[in-house]
């Protein structure tokens, strides 16, 4: 592989990362909860995809609003009747709160689905564009454009509504939210079912090129992390540049001399390390 | 609260309890250790080939000695973990890193140094040690999430990097020779789990432990005390790493193969915390009742197949209700500051939730 | 007070910056041995930023102090309390899940060296301690159910502990009534006897009056006067200082 296609797949990996991190973003900016379960609801997100597909035969970008729906649905409920009971809580609780979801769900996912590996393979999976000498897999060109769309659409959403105007000020400051009149509990379960709804749309786009299984996410809950700590927290631009970045950064990474796939963890902590040494508030993020 | 009786100016000692009935609850709690410690040491000699012939009644058997050791084990594994995150409060979810280096130090160790086991040991106790203290430096200058996250981190990257090694023995691992007896890992567990507990005594007794206490209520405060927060961190998360590390070392030794699923298994991290926060965190005796608990409610269960699924099923929605219900664990109702009410269950949820 | 064995504390072109705005600049003053000296200013002024340079949590940018002609720029902060200085915060910060004897003793096992006593003698210091800030009946109960002048004394008595060549007391009389003001001010007195240097920030005038020898005042991070209290509060730019924050308050349409 030559360093053009290398970073021409880092650069369309990067957009799986962007809709990986812009749930995990909205969650930890508003909420302040780092949500242990996200790779967990990336991987419903995934058999919804798969479950529509194989069922059904809808196509999974097409499918993207049922895993929308879906998951927004249980990222509401989720917060609304569990988590909310520990959000005022040292943030040791909500950490260990979301790692018992997290149990809870992957395995409730390898007691229906099993741990079989699950495919999506769509009549255009192995078909490419050439541009110039580099082969631009379809797939990966329209999970960069469906990640873009998300962004836009989380960003106007945040900037644009009124929704996202109680969302910012819960964020920013929860008793003034408060005493204009916005309910919390219903924002936070909001709030959570968005990034869910995120989670979701990321495990679509992740279903059309990888195989899935019940514990497949979980590497993308720590990649989620690094991807907002390298952006840097609270702005969707950040967590669009992090993701980039991030997935430039993993395939140039891994294509180096003794490394490889198997470090995928590695070289995510390394980055994290990197910057938490570097700079601690991410490549846009307001100072710490 | 009751009114304090006044008691004499400057005449009790450092470490009064509050209350006479605290007291003897203390006592009581004291004895029963005391005795099921001494039945814990005694009882499994039934088993000897010595005790055997003399005719006396076979108490334990090999199932009982599996589970016993491994209960042990977590107690240290919980206890240590207690000392950085319960009493520091510096959650670490990476401590399985730890139990890891000592296991694999061992195994190293005698496997291609051709060590003593016992010599080895003492390599489970340093190597981590060292790398905590190392790694610990830029590590808790970290607070909260960012703190949790790098410390897990850390665990999976590390065991990433040895998976890959082949002076590791890469993804097979490494085989160590076989030394079948029940007897003796048990009492090494046992006595690890001791040393960690009363690790934790004597340190809550010290300038160590409230200087750790401080920093964990207040850091900033600690700070302006006199309280060097660094060196204090640094040395909590290198002790709790050493003793996680020693239960490693025994364990690579008594499950004679390591590589990266065993011995850097996030469960093992995870479930640690949990026997701490049943318990009660940043108490003596919070991650013993824990430890026994959980994981006899663990073995009692786990199985192959669906059976081990709705196990972890089962762990995540107690994780989840424990945390939600419980955050001081059960401790405080043993030592009797609090009781089991619907008005503690609701003044928890009201101080915690939305 | 310009003689050097008179002077504990020195204050020589102070500066802190956050982002470009400068908390403190070019601030000096000296503080004596043994002196009670209080620290006023309008919001804003830096006051709480001077306690912070001093007692080592935050970096100087600029500048230098000298406690008993030792430098302490760049000493992390347990290390100026090893040296003798001690302060209380303006929102208290007790040890929360310790009780009220335990919170103090945190100070005498480690503060000043000193302080840094061995358990035992930590906890009957701090008994002594407690008793003259006058929480000895209140000394076995969780920090929780302590009122807020209580928590106030407490701070004081923690710091204390430490035994401290110099105290900085932040705001101890922010939300104190009247009654509560005056047995505080008895507590002050008693401390100072006890040979102890104060420095105080305050916004209760009354506690100005009636117990600083010196008052420097503060305004936008600058050294604006300095003298006895009762001049200080009479000179023009003192007043002009605080007066202008009340009118442009007025104007705002406060």
């Amino acid at each position: 592989m030559n360093w053009g296609e290398q970073v021409v797949l880092g650069l369309l990996l990067g957009g799986v990362y962007v809709a990986v991190g812009l749930g995990f973003s909205l969650v930890w900016g508003v909420l302040n909860i780092v949500n242990l379960a996200y790779g967990a609801m990336v991987m419903i997100g995934g058999y919804v995809t798969w479950l529509l597909f194989t069922h059904t035969g809808i196509d999974p970008f097409l499918g993207i609003p049922v895993n929308v729906v879906v998951l927004f649905a249980i990222g509401y409920a989720l917060q609304y009747v569990v988590v909310n009971r520990v959000v005022r809580a040292p943030f040791l609780y909500t950490f260990l709160i979301t790692f018992g979801l997290d149990l809870v769900i992957v395995n409730a996912l390898l007691l229906i689905f099993k741990p079989d590996f699950r495919s999506v393979t769509t009549w255009y999976s192995g078909a490419a564009l050439s541009v110039g000498p580099i082969l631009v897999p379809y797939i990966r060109l329209w999970s960069l454009l469906v990640a873009w769309a998300l962004a836009a659409v989380m960003w106007w959403i945040l900037n644009r509504t009124r929704t996202g105007d109680a969302i910012q000020a819960v964020g920013s400051d929860r008793d003034a939210a408060q005493l204009v009149g916005v309910s919390l509990s219903r924002t936070y379960a909001l709030t959570f079912g968005l990034g869910a709804a995120c989670a979701g749309v990321a495990g679509a786009l992740i279903a059309t090129y990888q195989a899935i299984t019940p514990t497949a996410g979980e590497p993308y809950t720590l990649q989620a992390f690094v991807v907002v700590i390298l952006g840097g927290l609270g702005r969707v631009s950040a967590t669009v540049v992090g993701g980039m970045l991030f997935g430039l950064v993993q395939v140039l990474a891994q294509s180096a001399p003794h490394l490889g796939a198997g470090y995928q963890n590695a070289i995510a902590f390394g980055v994290l390390v990197l910057v938490l040494l570097l700079r601690p508030q991410g490549l846009l993020g307001r100072a710490v | 609260m009751a009114a304090q009786p006044e008691p004499d100016a400057g005449q009790e000692a450092a470490f009064a309890v509050a209350t006479p009935a605290a007291a003897r609850r203390e006592r009581i709690l004291l004895v029963v250790a005391a005795v099921a410690l001494v039945l814990l040491v005694v009882v499994p000699l039934t088993s000897t080939d010595q005790a055997q012939s003399a005719g006396l009644p076979l108490l334990v058997d090999r199932y009982w000695f599996r589970v016993a050791t491994i209960v042990a084990m977590f107690v240290v594994i919980s206890a240590a973990w207690n000392l950085i995150g319960g009493l520091a409060g510096y959650p670490a979810f990476g401590n399985v890193v730890y139990f890891g280096i000592g296991a694999y130090a061992v195994a190293l160790l005698v496997t291609r140094y051709h060590w003593s086991f016992a010599a080895a040991l003492a390599g489970s106790v340093v190597a981590p040690a060292a790398f905590a203290g190392l790694i610990g430096v830029p590590l808790l200058r970290l607070r909260g999430h960012y703190f949790a996250v790098a410390s897990l981190g850390v665990a999976v990257a590390v065991g990433e990097v040895i998976n890959n090694l082949d002076y590791f023995g890469g993804a097979s691992g490494i085989f160590m020779p076989i030394v079948r007896s029940d007897l003796l890992f048990y009492y090494l567990m046992l006595g690890a789990a001791l040393l960690a507990v009363a690790i934790t005594w004597v340190v809550l007794r010290t300038r160590f432990g409230y200087g750790l206490i401080a920093i964990r209520e207040d850091e900033s405060a600690a700070a302006v005390m006199g309280v060097n927060t660094t060196v204090y961190k640094i040395a909590a998360y290198a002790l709790s790493a050493a003793l996680t590390g020693l239960a490693g070392g025994i364990y690579a030794q008594w499950n004679v193969f390591v590589n990266q699923d065993v011995a850097f298994n996030i469960d093992v991290s995870i479930d640690s915390i949990l026997m701490a926060l049943i318990g009660g965190i940043g108490t003596i005796w919070g991650p013993v009742l824990g430890a026994v608990v959980l994981e006899f409610l663990i073995q009692t269960f786990s199985g192959r197949g669906d059976l081990a699924v709705v196990t972890q099923i089962g762990l995540g929605l107690l994780l989840t209700v424990a945390v939600i219900f419980l955050p001081r664990g059960v401790v405080d109702f043993l030592g009797g500051r609090s009781s089991l009410t619907l008005a503690y269950v609701r003044r928890t949820l009201r101080s915690s939730g939305v | 007070m310009s003689e050097p064995g008179e002077v504990l504390l020195s204050l020589r072109e102070v500066t802190r910056r956050f982002g470009g705005v400068a908390a403190l600049d070019g601030v000096s003053f000296d503080v004596g041995r043994n002196e009670i000296l209080g620290v006023i200013g309008p919001n804003g002024a830096g006051k709480t930023t001077l306690l912070n340079c001093v007692s080592g949590v935050h970096r100087l940018d600029g500048g230098d102090i000298l406690l008993d002609g030792r430098s302490l720029r760049g000493l992390p902060p347990h290390r100026v309390a090893r040296l003798g200085v001690g302060r209380t915060f303006q929102i208290v910060k007790p040890f929360g899940s310790m009780t009220v004897r335990e919170n103090a003793a945190v100070g005498a096992l480690f503060g000043s060296s000193e302080a840094r006593l061995p358990t035992r003698r930590a906890f009957a210091h701090a008994d002594e301690v407690l008793a003259l800030v006058g929480l000895a009946p209140k000394r076995m109960l969780p920090v929780a159910s302590l009122t807020v002048p209580d928590r106030k004394r407490l701070e004081v008595a923690r710091a204390l502990c430490t035994k401290p060549r110099l105290l900085l007391l932040d705001e101890v009389m922010a939300g104190l009534n009247a009654v509560e003001v005056d047995e505080a001010l008895e507590m002050v007195r008693a401390v100072h006897a006890s040979g102890v240097t104060i420095v105080l920030i305050e916004h209760v005038m009354r506690v100005i009056l009636g117990v600083c020898q010196r008052v420097v005042v503060l305004h936008l991070g600058r050294h604006l006067a300095e003298g006895r209290p009762a001049d200080v509060l009479r000179d023009s730019r003192v007043v002009e200082a605080y007066l202008g924050e009340k009118y442009a308050s007025r104007y705002a349409g406060g």
